[in-house]
């Protein structure tokens, strides 16, 4: 168990990091974008493995990742979203997406329609989570902006940082 | 009465609202293009304004900006201006330097003449070169392949796909034709290696291969950007930035339909 779960945070940390460098992330928030990842993607691991629903899980692992990129950005002088961005794609729902991709290929043609009419239910099913999955890493992310409106990051203080 | 608050003007440098609305257009227009959210664009050019006594209006979208500015002390020191933003590109690098200029600039640290000088360095930041930005997007897909469940064999497809597609997309956009058609062809060009796994029946996951490996196309920032955007209240840059992530995607599903069409629906 706990080796599945160093296992996923280490993969989750590479995908952070690497997303970092592909976003023109300084050479700074790199680490944080790789640590923040990873610790997002195992604590979802965990709550899956508690049985805990999909979207829930994606939700509050990236309101995680956003909290605790305020504190971090005052580590680093960033801006959060520097690495927080990076750090929420580790969890972005691709399978899901290519699955109704795919469904709509496939719908165009009749043939395949009739052999399998329940088609069109599984590609409702894997938009609605794509979506979903998506408005929960965005909310993860803005949660400093919803919860602190117009107010900037410096002057935000969880413990005392300095 | 009257007197206090011109003499500590006075102190300060006169600036012609011409060139400070000029500034602020150059520095948000240029953030809008980077990947900020409109509400970080607001910030920094408030900050800015601030300091130098303006009082400023901003109408962020996404293909331009449009800024009103006027002096606290002399109402007839005002101007409107439009900006269009340029090309579009995340690096967030920008976001960071902008925002130290911002607080450098509000802590009194700068004046007008050295701050433009700042911008014109910001301007010239390099981003990392292709082939490691290749390199690393094709490991970052191989690990997403690898936490979906694919094993080793389409991990390996996934990483060559994904360094392929992402070096071939990149000299298409050196070429200056219309970014779309890169997407286009960046996602044809790796779906069909990837597909060599459903092809051959390698590996255990064939499928998570094809789902993962145009993963490093997905428009991420101006997905979540938009979603940022409508919860905070600029509604135009909310709807444009959708627009532009979903006419994405719609590209990658071109490409892909494509490539798979090409090599018989039936096995997929």
């Amino acid at each position: 168990m706990i080796v599945n779960i160093l296992i996923d945070f280490s993969l989750a940390f590479c995908v952070g990091y690497c997303w970092g460098i592909l976003f023109g992330t300084p050479f700074k928030g790199l680490w944080m974008a790789g640590l923040l990842g990873g610790f997002g993607h195992c604590l979802r691991f965990i709550e899956l493995q508690l049985g805990l629903g999909l979207i829930p899980s994606t939700l509050i692992a990236s309101v995680t990742i956003g909290l605790l990129g305020i504190y971090c950005s005052h580590k680093v002088h960033n801006p959060p979203v520097v690495f927080t961005m990076p750090a929420c794609i580790t969890m972005i729902p691709g399978l899901f997406a290519y699955r109704s991709m795919l469904g709509f290929i496939k719908l165009s043609d009749q043939a395949t329609l009739d052999r399998d009419p329940k088609i069109l239910q599984e590609i409702s099913h894997n938009a609605v989570l794509t979506f979903s999955l998506l408005f929960a890493l965005a909310v993860g992310i803005s949660i400093s902006a919803l919860l602190f409106r117009n107010k900037s990051l410096k002057d935000i203080h969880f413990f005392d940082v300095k | 009465m009257v007197d206090l608050p011109e003499n500590q003007n006075l102190e300060k440098e006169k600036i012609n609202a011409d060139e400070f609305a000029d500034f602020l257009l150059d520095i948000g227009a240029f953030l809008m293009s980077s990947g900020a959210h409109c509400g970080r664009v607001w910030r920094n050019c408030k900050r800015i304004a601030d300091h130098w006594g303006f009082h400023m209006n901003l109408n962020p979208t996404f293909t331009g900006m449009l800024v009103s500015v006027w002096d606290e002390n002399d109402k007839e020191n005002a101007v409107t201006r439009y900006k269009t933003a340029p090309t579009h590109s995340v690096h967030f690098e920008i976001l960071t330097l902008i925002s130290h200029l911002s607080w450098k600039i509000s802590k009194g640290q700068m004046d007008f003449v050295e701050s433009k000088k700042e911008l014109e360095k910001i301007h010239r930041t390099k981003n990392y070169h292709y082939l490691i930005v290749a390199l690393v997007v094709g490991i970052s897909c191989a690990c997403l392949c690898s936490i979906a469940g694919g094993d080793l064999v389409n991990c390996g497809t996934v990483l060559i796909a994904a360094s392929i597609g992402s070096v071939i997309r990149s000299w298409i956009l050196r070429l200056k034709i219309n970014s779309f058609l890169s997407f286009i062809i960046a996602s044809f060009v790796t779906t069909m290696i990837a597909s060599l796994d459903t092809i051959f029946k390698l590996g255990t996951a064939p499928e998570i291969a094809l789902a993962t490996a145009v993963l490093y196309l997905i428009p991420g920032v101006p997905l979540i950007n938009s979603v940022i955007d409508l919860l905070e209240g600029y509604l135009t840059a909310a709807i444009a930035r959708s627009l532009f992530a979903a006419s994405i995607i719609t590209c990658i599903a071109v490409g892909m339909t494509l490539s798979i069409m090409l090599l018989g629906i039936g096995n997929f």
